[in-house]
């Protein structure tokens, strides 16, 4: 059984290269939308977070390559951002509905 | 003996072969010496120096129950513990049990044992890394005996904000510790989620595994997920102490009830870490000594994913009084209400296997009816906790003490018991006395409800938990409390007898003592080193009592020209 | 069944059918340790967006006081850094020993090029009194910008944040040494990497924490 070659994907120095700038690409875009273009809240974080997301993707699926393997590991990274989403929601249901606005005097 | 598995499949001729009820050799005599178990990777003797070390800790902690019962047989007269010194000991007690005995017990402890034998596997996925485990865990153990030296504790088990922050005691040392850990906790987590996933022997799918594997299972998944919020909660608090980086002190801009959420978030799970596994040795046990194929594989199984996902909703429960918004104690109570549907669905999925079961009362068993008693009771009173309207009354109140004494204590180690009884003969092959068993069953029990059913009562009339004296109108629930607790300990004393007893002057356990169907029980009490000579293949349902025992024996198929209509006793 | 080459038989551990079953086992194990991870952060995380809701007032002020440029300067190190630890894997997998330890050490070096970027940071922050917590004692200079009664919370996060992941990046960088050591030793090879691979997931993972952390902590405006 040859191991190297079984399953085992090997990526190209173009492939990651290009991921690569990709990622230099958005890091400069994310810079630029919130320094340059400065949008009013919420749309700032928002478009901030996208590219964040756009960027863990590429990360995600080229780097850590996600795209090739099985659909159990994607699984648990996205289960795991769920899971981090439900904390952060369930936790605001509290500190963002209380009747003093903020907890101190 | 050949096999049919349906009618359109050809006889297999296989030849059986029947474990060694006298093996010469085992993991025990295989591996000799101290420094053999200290730098083991086998997964048995980690899983055995894990019961150790949690026995040692139950003594401990059991002891200053004991102490603290004492000191409560009266309101005011016992004064060899003042008001201080009575902090420090629930809060160790709460502590000690907790972190170092509950949470590790089943799943590190039993846990470690048995699940590659269940699975057919040689080993956990990570030998050393549940090596390491271990070590974690003795080194966050004692790093909280350096702080209980050095300066006590007497915040609560909880370390609830504004106090530990400030308080003169080792909080810092103690938060160390158990950040410490819950490393060993994650890691063995990690380590049994990779190992059901990828170590099954051939023929083992999903649906053909243990019920006590599916509890492993979703256990992992709750300790990957919750521990670390957990850590981060501490090492927060570390800096809170340290720095006073102020996010749960309100006088700098924080939130002291945020630290409850953090704080919360992990140890609501982590009941669940505590129960789902004990609900996986429940499953075993009433199988086997009811010899009756198990009612709802699929109901229980998937339940304890169910209270794995819906056990993380629900946390604010602990904080109804806390000053969190309606609206978020109203989703926490409605979804707490929701979180005791799949508990009660193994309930009854539990009695419905034992009707028309034929039943063998022996130790495990007792322990197993006294759990479905004992547990029952402690998981409708967290019903009744989860309705907002009563718990604005019983919070902080004993009442809430006995609930979770009933579900942790009666239901995670009485299931322990159940357990290690269950499999005594499995990892140290011998048996223990079987009378002595019934009698420290009996004990348990009896001792377990005298000491805890008075305090429902005194809750539900007001009396608050760590206080430590009280208003005559309570006197007869305390006192009755402390008998019990007495009763409780010549118990658990009986049976730490009665087991390294047995360990010297037991008879020899044969590979199967019970007749049961699992892969476990078919190979060698204690097993080999490696647990199987060969790997075996799984073909029938777990907990099939319906075929014959030679069906469930490791066997090699035969070149099917051969002869083979007996089964072989194993030459070993 | 098992691979019997000399180099395989005191890799390949008994209880796994082949490197394979262990190569796959190796993996599923850090993508369980990834999830954990995410949620550790996950609590700073969440403490950042509970007072960023409760002070966004706050916030806004407060980041003057972070620089964008270094922080986007930090991004594409560790960005670089992805990359070559990428490349090591490839290295790995194609029986490319140089390339592997060369790699791996560019790696080791942008690493401490971070670090080195964050202690100016820092140093910076020191200098003008804005330190974590009960120390937080800030210079007039921050005063014209930033005159919050509850400043030093949003620097508590900064520093938590910032501080756990450096510590992410320091457990790394010894991960990596002991990697560029047994590569150095000829331990790998296309057959056998599993543990180029699982510190390579890792380091992906501090690469991910921080493309979250900079624009959250650096581009507030």
């Amino acid at each position: 059984m040859n191991t190297s070659a079984h399953d085992h994907h090997i990526s190209t120095v173009k492939q990651l290269f290009l991921v690569a700038m990709g990622l230099t690409f958005l890091t400069f875009l994310t810079v630029f939308m919130a320094k340059v273009i400065v949008l009013p809240e919420p749309f700032g974080i928002i478009v901030a977070l996208t590219i964040a997301l756009a960027k863990a993707f590429l990360v995600g699926a080229f780097f850590m390559n996600l795209y090739w393997d099985t659909k159990f590991h994607v699984l648990l990274l996205v289960g795991s951002f769920l899971f981090f989403f439900l904390m952060v929601g369930v936790t605001l249901l509290d500190t963002l509905y209380r009747d003093d606005a903020i907890p101190s005097f | 003996m050949t096999t049919a598995e349906a009618t359109k499949v050809k006889s297999l001729k296989v030849q059986r072969f029947q474990p060694s009820d006298n093996p010469t050799k085992n993991f025990l005599t295989e591996e000799k010496g101290v420094w053999a178990w200290m730098t083991t990777v086998d997964h048995k003797k980690i899983g055995i120096m894990y019961l150790v070390a949690v026995t040692f800790f139950f003594a401990i902690g059991g002891f200053l129950a004991v102490l603290l019962r004492t000191k409560l047989l009266s309101g005011s007269s016992i004064s060899f513990i003042d008001a201080n010194q009575y902090n420090q000991l629930f809060t160790l007690h709460g502590a000690i049990m907790v972190f170092f005995v509950l949470v590790p017990s089943i799943p590190a402890a039993l846990g470690n044992f048995i699940l590659p034998l269940q699975l057919g596997a040689k080993d956990v996925a990570f030998p050393k890394l549940n090596l390491g485990s271990f070590y974690i865990y003795v080194i966050g153990a004692i790093f909280t005996f350096i702080a209980i030296a050095a300066n006590g504790l007497d915040t609560g088990w909880t370390f609830y904000t504004p106090y530990s922050s400030e308080s003169g005691t080792s909080v810092l040392l103690v938060t160390f510790g158990v950040f410490i850990l819950g490393f060993s906790s994650i890691l063995t987590g990690t380590n049994f989620i990779t190992t059901i996933h990828k170590l099954r022997a051939p023929g083992m799918t999903w649906g053909k595994m243990p019920l006590n594997v599916w509890a492993l299972y979703a256990t992992s998944i709750i300790q990957v997920l919750a521990t670390p919020v957990l850590a981060i909660t501490l090492v927060l608090l570390m800096m809170e102490r340290v720095l006073g980086i102020g996010i749960f002190d309100s006088a700098l801009g924080g939130d002291p009830v945020l630290f409850q959420h953090f704080f919360w978030f992990y140890s609501h799970p982590a009941v669940y870490i505590m129960i789902v596994p004990a609900f996986g040795i429940m499953s075993e046990v009433i199988t086997t000594f009811s010899r009756k194929t198990i009612f709802g594989y699929w109901a229980i199984a998937l339940s304890s994913l169910a209270i794995a996902f819906v056990g993380f909703l629900v946390w604010g429960h602990h904080m109804f009084t806390s000053g969190q918004s309606p609206i978020a104690t109203t989703v926490f109570s409605f979804l707490t209400f929701l979180v005791g549907i799949p508990t009660g669905m193994k309930i009854l999925n539990w009695l419905a296997t034992l009707y028309k079961g034929s039943i063998k009362l022996d130790t495990p068993m007792l322990y197993a009816l006294s759990f479905l008693f004992i547990f029952s009771i402690g998981g409708f009173t967290g019903i009744t906790l989860g309705a907002l309207s009563v718990d604005i009354h019983v919070h902080d109140t004993y009442y809430v003490v006995a609930h979770f004494h009933y579900v942790m204590m009666g239901g995670t180690l009485i299931a322990l018991l159940a357990g290690l009884h269950y499999w005594w003969p499995k990892i140290t092959g011998k048996m223990y006395n079987e009378t002595l068993g019934k009698i420290g069953s009996a004990l348990i029990f009896i001792g377990f409800n005298v000491t805890f059913l008075p305090q429902f009562v005194m809750g539900s009339q007001g009396m608050p938990r760590r206080y430590y004296n009280y208003i005559d109108q309570f006197a007869p629930f305390h006192i009755a409390s402390t008998i019990g607790s007495y009763i409780l300990s010549v118990g658990f004393l009986l049976i730490l007898y009665y087991l390294l007893h047995s360990l010297w002057k037991g008879k020899r356990a044969p590979a199967n003592p019970w007749g049961s169907r699992a892969l476990e029980w078919q190979t060698t009490s204690p097993p080999p080193l490696h647990n199987f000579e060969h790997s075996p293949v799984v073909i029938n349902e777990p907990y099939d009592y319906h075929r014959p025992m030679e069906e469930f024996q490791l066997g090699i198929a035969l070149d099917q020209g051969e002869d083979s209509d007996h089964t072989e006793k194993e030459k070993v | 069944m098992a691979n019997h080459s000399s180099a395989q038989t005191t890799l390949h551990e008994h209880h796994f059918v082949d490197t394979d079953h262990q190569f796959d086992a190796a993996k599923l194990g850090m993508w369980v340790f990834i999830v954990n991870e995410i949620l550790f952060f996950g609590g700073l995380f969440c403490a950042y967006i509970i007072f960023r809701a409760w002070y966004p007032d706050l916030f806004q002020q407060a980041a003057y006081q972070l620089n964008a440029v270094l922080g986007g300067i930090n991004t594409l190190v560790l960005i670089a850094s992805s990359f070559t630890v990428a490349m090591a894997i490839r290295s790995a997998q194609t029986d490319n020993q140089k390339g592997l330890r060369n790699h791996l050490l560019f790696t080791i070096i942008l690493a401490f090029v971070f670090l080195i970027i964050k202690a100016f940071e820092y140093n910076h922050k020191f200098e003008l009194g804005l330190f974590p917590g009960a120390y937080y004692n800030p210079a007039p200079e921050v005063l014209e910008h930033l005159n919050h009664p509850k400043a030093n919370i949003f620097f508590s996060i900064y520093y938590m944040l910032t501080g756990v992941h450096a510590i992410h990046i320091l457990i790394g960088i010894g991960l990596l040494i002991s990697l560029y050591i047994r590569a150095g030793r000829g331990r790998f090879s296309s057959k056998f990497y599993n543990p180029v691979e699982i510190v390579g997931l890792y380091w992906h993972l501090v690469d991910l924490i921080w493309i979250f952390l900079f624009p959250l902590l650096y581009l507030i405006e």
